[in-house]
């Protein structure tokens, strides 16, 4: 195994690999190690590796996108209070600390991951197209919002290998919650848009440090034992 | 009482004021901090509210609600717990702790809110400090002034590291001990950090902080760690040696200004000569050919002047120029080629008159010999009464300013006369100035004057050069007298007046003497003469030696004339014969038996070894 295993080495080899499943969507998807784990040139360590560090960059960029976006257009206006809808993702019984993350076994831990990735996909395409379009562009924030939109996409990809390569059994789980903000985004009264956009990107940054801490603890959890 | 009234409701007010200001004034409970060190649990603190009114507050109480999955419920819970923080805290344990739900608290009194605020768990994360700092010694430098050390802690133990439940990041500080700023490294995520370059006789401190990686705010410092390192070298040179730059810079600039300086200097004389040219050396030394290029002839003859007897009433360039123009006026002159021609044909005396004009630089160089030759066809001449003869060949002697054949001059019968008539050799540097040859004239009139001892004139004994002291109105030259003095001198006498000639011409400083006085004078005096001939020959202003002298000298070894009254002086001037730069001169050698021909072929001053070859 690969001990030093390079994260671009794997992150390149994963997304090889990614392509090829979609690409190539008749041929039977390959898996990542055909022989076993122990001839698998990506090892699970470098895939929770690799996974750990687009966790880490996703929610980097979620906070920043969201500082940005508060300090420009919501700041000290109390939006925090007024965020009436709550996160698309709330429905998901995602644990809230440290007790019920330990609670939660490591199957169901990791496709409640993935779910939480895959219900974001369309959230996220949904407000790089409106932030596009919006009368003067954030560059700053429309640039964070299509990076987060594809690291979360390699991210979910890389999910889903290690999923099939510790779960190899796992049927592939295609419920995730719905997103349906998008009405909200493309209201006219600013006052409603802007609190849409609020709750979008702080939901969105919630769900990104969700993700990342509980690929930390997974990681830990599988790889190191609990001994990080 | 009106001045009362009012002075008393003034009164009430400001105390009705200081009272309502006390009270607005006593501080309300705000909240100061809230902090989780391990995202479990966290609390909060606010101040102490200060009474000063009568109006008592209530017991401040801390409201906490958390907004919901689905909905944010309104429903404001009391603070669980306002012990285990301390005082004025409200210490919320793990179970009430939810990671990615938001928290609003209230604070209240007597019912009223006095301080909200709203937040998320992460937000306020601030960890523990790290424990249990220590260091190992990595490596010393050779040497043994630094050292390497790498400084090792733990996290906080609340912090569940091991789980991943919280990532952390460090940052390290250090510094000498006497010192107030310290120095930072960066974040690092180990618990381990390598620190470079510590001096081994200081003493260090180092102290760590955790932060939550992505969010939340640094925790305290650790305790300090101290650091002293042990010396390993019994002997520890000052490594910290600083290069001497502002020496180098100052003995630098010092030495590029001293160069500039001896460049400059050394091109100032380049840039001199650039500018002014440089004249060429005189060929007599001691005469200043500017003088004579100025014509100034006074100061010449003060420089030339030897003798006593010299009298320079020499007349100023004025009469050089009236002396032409006279020239001009006589019609039967106009067949002169020059105007010594001009003044030799017309009278004697003219020519004589020559004598006193300075030649300055007739253009001859330093050979007289063609002037002798004119000379002794001007004596011939003269003898013959065929002066006008004389003229061509003195028109051609002139021109030839080269060394005439010597041999000529040999034969010619100057034996019988002291030729003073030599060649204005004495030339100076200034070859360019083809004057007419006064001198030839001077000869002639020397000779003549010689020859003609009672001619009133001052033909007698001419010496090459004559000082004019009239013209008449014939147009004839009338001579110093003093010239006749010295044309006494001219001729070489008998040995013993040669031997008074040599002495006295050796006593005096003059640079005049006949160089066959001087060679007479060897027998008498060999070392004498010897040294007196070299000192006023080849001194440098012993330039001029009477030609009259030597020829008379040489040619006439038996001659029974007799330079009256020999006290005077050898005359000033006598053509050179050769001019041998720089040593010295080689009077009109005719006379001389010169035993080495080279001295007469060749043009210029005699030099001191060939004046000693020729004196034995």
């Amino acid at each position: 195994m690969n001990i030093k295993g390079s994260p671009w080495k794997a992150g390149s080899l994963l997304l090889l690999l990614v392509s090829n499943l979609l690409l190539c969507q008749n041929v039977a998807p390959l898996p990542v190690c055909p022989g076993g784990a122990a001839r698998c040139q990506v090892t699970l360590r470098d895939l929770f590796d690799r996974a750990v560090v687009l966790s880490h960059y996703i929610h980097n960029l979620s906070s920043e996108m969201f500082s940005e976006f508060d300090k420009r257009y919501t700041h000290g206006r109390g939006f925090i209070t007024r965020t009436i809808n709550s996160c698309h993702t709330s429905s998901l019984p995602t644990p809230e600390d440290k007790e019920q993350a330990q609670q939660i076994n490591q199957k169901d831990f990791l496709s409640l991951i993935v779910s939480i990735l895959r219900s974001w996909n369309e959230p996220l395409y949904h407000l790089v197209t409106e932030v596009r379009g919006m009368q003067e562009t954030p560059e700053a924030i429309l640039s964070k919002a299509v990076e987060i939109e594809e690291q979360t996409k390699r991210l979910l990809e890389g999910m889903e290998l290690i999923v099939s390569q510790v779960h190899p059994e796992t049927k592939e789980n295609e419920i995730y919650p719905v997103w349906s903000g998008l009405p909200s985004l493309q209201m006219a009264d600013e006052e409603s848009r802007l609190s849409a956009y609020y709750n979008l990107l702080h939901c969105l940054r919630r769900d990104s440090h969700k993700i990342d801490n509980y690929l930390k603890l997974l990681k830990c959890r599988i790889i190191h034992n609990n001994n990080c | 009482m009106d001045l009362w009234q009012l002075l008393l409701t003034l009164a009430l007010a400001g105390s009705s004021d200081a009272f309502s200001g006390s009270e607005d004034s006593s501080k309300e409970p705000k909240f100061t901090k809230c902090r989780s060190p391990e995202r479990e649990t966290f609390s909060c603190h606010w101040t102490d509210a200060v009474h000063h009114g009568s109006k008592s507050l209530g017991p401040i109480q801390l409201f906490y609600t958390r907004r919901n999955i689905q909905e944010w419920t309104q429903e404001w819970k009391e603070c669980p717990d306002y012990v285990s923080a301390g005082e004025n805290s409200c210490y919320f344990n793990s179970s009430f702790t939810s990671i990615w739900i938001p928290y609003c608290i209230k604070l209240t009194s007597n019912g009223g809110t006095v301080d909200e605020k709203c937040f998320s768990v992460d937000e306020i994360v601030q960890p523990d400090p790290p424990i249990a700092l220590n260091w190992t010694l990595l490596n010393v430098s050779l040497t043994g002034i630094h050292a390497d050390i790498q400084v090792r802690w733990e996290a906080p133990p609340n912090a569940d590291i091991q789980k991943g439940w919280m990532v952390l990041e460090y940052e390290l500080q250090y510094k000498e001990v006497n010192e107030t700023k310290w120095k930072m490294m960066d974040p690092v995520l180990s618990t381990s950090v390598p620190v470079y370059s510590l001096k081994v006789d200081k003493e260090y401190e180092v102290r760590v902080r955790s932060k939550q990686r992505n969010s939340g705010n640094y925790g305290e410092f650790s305790e300090v760690l101290y650091v002293t390192l042990p010396q390993m070298n019994q002997f520890t040179c000052e490594e910290d040696f600083y290069f001497p730059w502002l020496l180098i810079i100052i003995f630098g600039i010092f030495g590029l200004t001293v160069m500039l300086f001896v460049f400059l200097f050394s091109k100032q004389q380049r840039i001199k000569m650039l500018i002014l040219p440089p004249v060429p050396v005189p060929k007599i030394k001691g005469i200043d050919p500017d003088l004579l290029k100025e014509g100034k002839l006074e100061e010449v003859n003060t420089i030339l002047a030897i003798h006593d007897s010299y009298k320079p009433e020499f007349h100023s360039d004025d009469s050089w120029v009236e002396f032409i123009e006279l020239d001009i006026d006589e019609p039967d002159e106009k067949n002169e080629g020059s105007d010594t021609d001009r003044l030799l044909s017309s009278d004697h005396q003219k020519s004589h008159s020559n004598l006193g004009v300075k030649d300055g630089d007739s253009g001859r160089t330093s050979c007289y010999e063609p002037d002798i030759l004119e000379t002794d066809f001007n004596a011939n001449d003269i003898h013959e009464g065929t002066s006008e003869v004389a003229q061509p060949q003195r028109l051609k002697g002139e021109t030839d300013l080269l060394c005439l054949d010597q041999k000529n001059q040999n034969k010619s019968p100057y034996h019988d006369a002291c030729p003073a008539t030599q060649q204005p050799s004495v030339i100076q540097a200034e070859k360019n100035k083809p004057q007419p040859l006064p001198t030839d004239g001077a000869e002639s009139t020397h000779q003549a004057a010689h020859i003609q001892l009672s001619n009133p004139s001052s033909l007698a004994n001419i010496d090459f050069y004559a000082q004019v002291s009239d013209i008449t109105p014939a147009g004839s030259v009338v001579l110093s007298p003093g010239q006749k003095n010295k044309a006494g001198m001219s001729q070489c006498d008998m040995h013993l007046e040669m031997v008074s000639l040599c002495q006295e011409n050796f006593i005096m400083d003059n640079a005049y003497f006949c160089e066959a006085d001087a060679k007479k004078c060897i027998p008498v005096a060999p070392h004498i003469k010897v040294e007196s001939h070299t000192e006023p020959s080849f001194n440098q202003e012993d330039i001029y030696i009477t030609t009259e002298s030597l020829t008379t000298t040489a040619g006439r070894p038996g001659t029974t004339e007799h330079i009256p009254g020999s006290e005077m002086p050898v005359p000033d001037y006598t053509s050179i014969h050769i001019v041998q730069s720089p040593q010295g001169l080689i009077l009109n050698a005719t006379a001389l038996p010169l035993p080495d021909k080279e001295f007469l072929s060749s043009c210029g001053y005699v030099s001191t070894d060939q004046l000693n070859k020729i004196m034995p």
